[in-house]
């Protein structure tokens, strides 16, 4: 593994530490106020201060981390799975099922990705399934389109034409064939997909769609410390700088090894 | 004076000489050909000269060029690119710029390098492709021209500098005989208006053609050099003896085996690819141990036919009757270029062991295999691309073996192969074929190997 790819483990590591044990560790209920305490700075009793509303900021971030990486990973395993699935199943069948395929891909591209989401959240405003749904069909294009491009190339090849004419099955194909040359592909895209989604997560919540107050969501903690930059730029500076990050330890997990 | 002296060129990296001193001079308007196998240090030499070496090689010795001499290791010469040095490139497709149309590529040449005007340099580059036999095609880009068309846009290119030095580099690889001998007749064009020709090609047939001078390389060392006329008829090294054995001419006849009942009858086959028609109402009857060779320029359907005849394809019409009893399986093909027909990800013994897994066969019979083609067992430990082209061709016969086939079709096995590895993997192929009475359908472009090999020859697009 080359050093950028150890620096994005280690930042994605941290985050994801953070995420799963942060609130486990830190004992203050991030819902709970404490008015006398508003926009505590760090230190003393309060490790990373408080908020405008006098709740541990370090609380908020632990449980906002945990939701952001579930939904992230939730979103990501939804779209990388009918992705590559219906991927390969394209490049396989061609003829009309690749057409039809990759017309309907083409249809969810032509609109930008935060506005399908936005599209789909009114159906249900205030739950997560509708966001999921949203992001999971834009993410799952990408996994189809480089999923099919790289096994159409393969599936052409000689080395396909031999295993077939030597009697393998599809399942042989995939596997020997197929998989060895995706399974990077897909990881780079899982781990972009991965940051894309956190990113439109937080911009969701920054402009009050997705998911709604008391809840701890880096986007909504964004929109709330927002006011109170000039008073408190290291509150919402917090939020900021753990997505920042995180997406920069997907960012260089995803990056491809030099050769 | 010469047009291009070298002298004690030598190329060196970390691990130790790849090419040992090299001296030759080579006069305006002669050719001086430089032969040898894979790996032998040819294009090294070529890049040495040119002074494109990458950068963990270090080279010494002199270099002269238009009478002034530079040292192997600097990069001065670099002035004299295009003008008085040029580089034909090996596999013009790559060469040429895919999204530049053909005229434009050696209009470039003539604004860049000859600084002359718009208009000037239009109507030459109109005149450059049209001595070329390129009238008509300066308008379509590098993938619309075939082969031939694409080396000669790269000829029209490099000519289109002017320089007094022209090097080419494999200039014929990958051509069919038609086409070889129309580059041959280029290159000795170039010769015959003046120009200083140094031709680098493992093809004797070339050297013959070109005459001049040659050098034969073997291992990073020149093993013998002369006039290549009297080298041809007479070699002192035991290898050029051994390359001029290998050719498929002086290949003595074999023994061809006793032809038994038909495998598969080809009934009114018609085919059409891209709109073309390849073939119509075509018959072809292969019995068992009978070994049939098809020839022909490419592109005319040679591959399509065993495809045909193998199963990978459907005739638009016409019918394909195998021998009742006989599982598809048994059917299998060899093909031209052998990393491309295996997974690249699995070692070879993996590989194998998939095949002897599927159709229940016993891994003794591939170290039987392995054992009888002449293979190290070490390499199945193997990826495809850690194993040379003539082993994983070997390997790739074992593969097919294994299935125990009745019919083989044979796509050029041996067209990327150095003649040595050509001559014995050819002896291989056959002596099995023969042994385990397989119908050989064989695809080549060269037609002593037909000859050598077969039991007939058909020629397809005559």
């Amino acid at each position: 593994m080359s050093g950028r790819r150890v620096a994005g483990a280690v930042l994605f590591g941290a985050v994801a530490a953070f995420a799963a044990l942060g609130p486990e560790v830190v004992a203050a209920d991030p819902a709970r106020q404490s008015l006398a305490d508003y926009l505590t700075p760090p230190g003393g009793a309060w490790l990373l201060g408080t908020d405008h509303l006098g709740r541990s900021l370090l609380a908020r971030l632990a449980h906002a981390a945990r939701l952001s990486l579930f939904l992230a990973a939730v979103c990501v395993f939804s779209a990388a799975l009918p992705g590559t699935l219906l991927g390969i199943l394209a490049a396989w069948a061609g003829g009309l099922v690749d057409r039809a395929l990759s017309a309907l891909a083409d249809a969810v591209l032509a609109l930008p990705g935060l506005l399908l989401v936005l599209l789909i959240a009114s159906f249900a405003p205030g739950r997560f399934w509708p966001l999921q749904v949203g992001f999971a069909l834009t993410l799952a294009v990408e996994f189809f389109r480089v999923v099919r491009g790289t096994s159409q190339r393969i599936l052409a090849g000689p080395a396909v034409e031999a295993s077939r004419l030597l009697g393998f099955g599809p399942l042989y194909i995939v596997r020997r064939h197929l998989w060895p040359d995706l399974a990077p592909l897909i990881g780079t895209l899982a781990a972009l997909s991965a940051a894309a989604c956190v990113l439109g997560m937080a911009a969701l919540g920054f402009v009050g769609i997705g998911l709604r107050p008391p809840e701890a969501d880096w986007g909504l903690m964004m929109t709330e410390l927002f006011p109170y930059h000039a008073e408190a730029p290291w509150a919402i500076a917090q939020p900021i700088a753990l997505l920042f990050l995180t997406v920069l330890g997907l960012l260089l997990l995803a990056g491809r090894e030099r050769a | 004076m010469s047009a291009l002296r070298v002298e004690n060129l030598a190329v060196r990296s970390r691990q130790g000489t790849i090419l040992h001193p090299v001296s030759f001079a080579l006069e305006p308007g002669t050719t001086v050909t430089v032969i040898g196998e894979t790996g032998a240090g040819k294009t090294i030499l070529a890049e040495a000269i040119l002074g494109i070496l990458p950068a963990e090689l270090s080279a010494s010795g002199t270099v002269c060029l238009a009478g002034a001499a530079f040292a192997a290791e600097e990069r001065a010469r670099a002035g004299l690119w295009g003008r008085t040095v040029t580089l034909l490139p090996q596999e013009p497709w790559s060469a040429l710029d895919p999204l530049m149309r053909a005229r434009a590529q050696v209009f470039e040449v003539l604004r860049a390098v000859h600084r002359r005007p718009r208009s000037a340099a239009r109507a030459e580059a109109r005149r450059e492709l049209a001595a070329l036999g390129l009238a008509g095609e300066g308008r379509k880009y590098p993938w619309q021209l075939s082969g031939g068309m694409a080396q000669r846009a790269a000829l029209a290119a490099t000519r289109a500098t002017g320089a007094r030095v022209l090097i080419a580099d494999e200039p014929t690889k990958g051509l069919d005989l038609a086409l070889r001998d129309a580059v041959v007749a280029l290159l000795a064009a170039e010769r015959d208006a003046g120009r200083a020709v140094l031709v680098i090609t493992h093809d004797l047939a070339v050297a013959e053609a070109l005459g001049g001078r040659i050098l034969v390389l073997r291992q990073g060392r020149v093993v013998e050099e002369g006039q290549t006329r009297e080298v041809l008829r007479a070699p002192r090294h035991p290898y050029t003896a051994a390359l001029l054995a290998a050719r498929p001419e002086t290949w003595a006849p074999r023994a061809l085996p006793q032809v038994g009942e038909a495998v598969v009858k080809a009934r009114g086959l018609a085919c059409r690819l891209g709109g073309r028609v390849l073939f119509d109402g075509f018959d072809l009857t292969l019995g068992e141990a009978e070994t049939v060779a098809a020839i022909g320029p490419s592109g005319v359907g040679k591959t399509t036919l065993g495809n045909l005849l193998v199963g990978l394809m459907r005739p638009d019409r016409g019918t394909v009757a195998r021998r009742p009893g006989l599982a598809s399986v048994r059917f299998q093909k060899l093909w031209q270029d052998p990393p491309a027909a295996f997974a690249p990800h699995i070692t070879l013994r993996r590989a194998l062991a998939d095949v002897c897994r599927r159709h229940d066969v016993a891994w003794a019979e591939a170290e039987r295999l392995l054992a009888a083609l002449g293979l190290s067992p070490c390499l199945l430990e193997r990826r495809p691309d850690q194993v040379s082209g003539g082993e994983l061709q070997r390997v790739a016969l074992l593969r097919a073996l294994l299935v125990r086939p009745v019919f083989l079709f044979a796509d050029e096995p041996t067209s990327r192969l150095d003649l040595l590895t050509q001559a014995e993997t050819l002896r291989l192929l056959a002596d099995l074929a023969a042994e385990r009475r397989v119908a050989l359908f064989l695809v080549t472009h060269d037609p002593a190997i037909a000859r050598a090999l077969a039991h007939r020859v058909i020629t397809l697009g005559a």
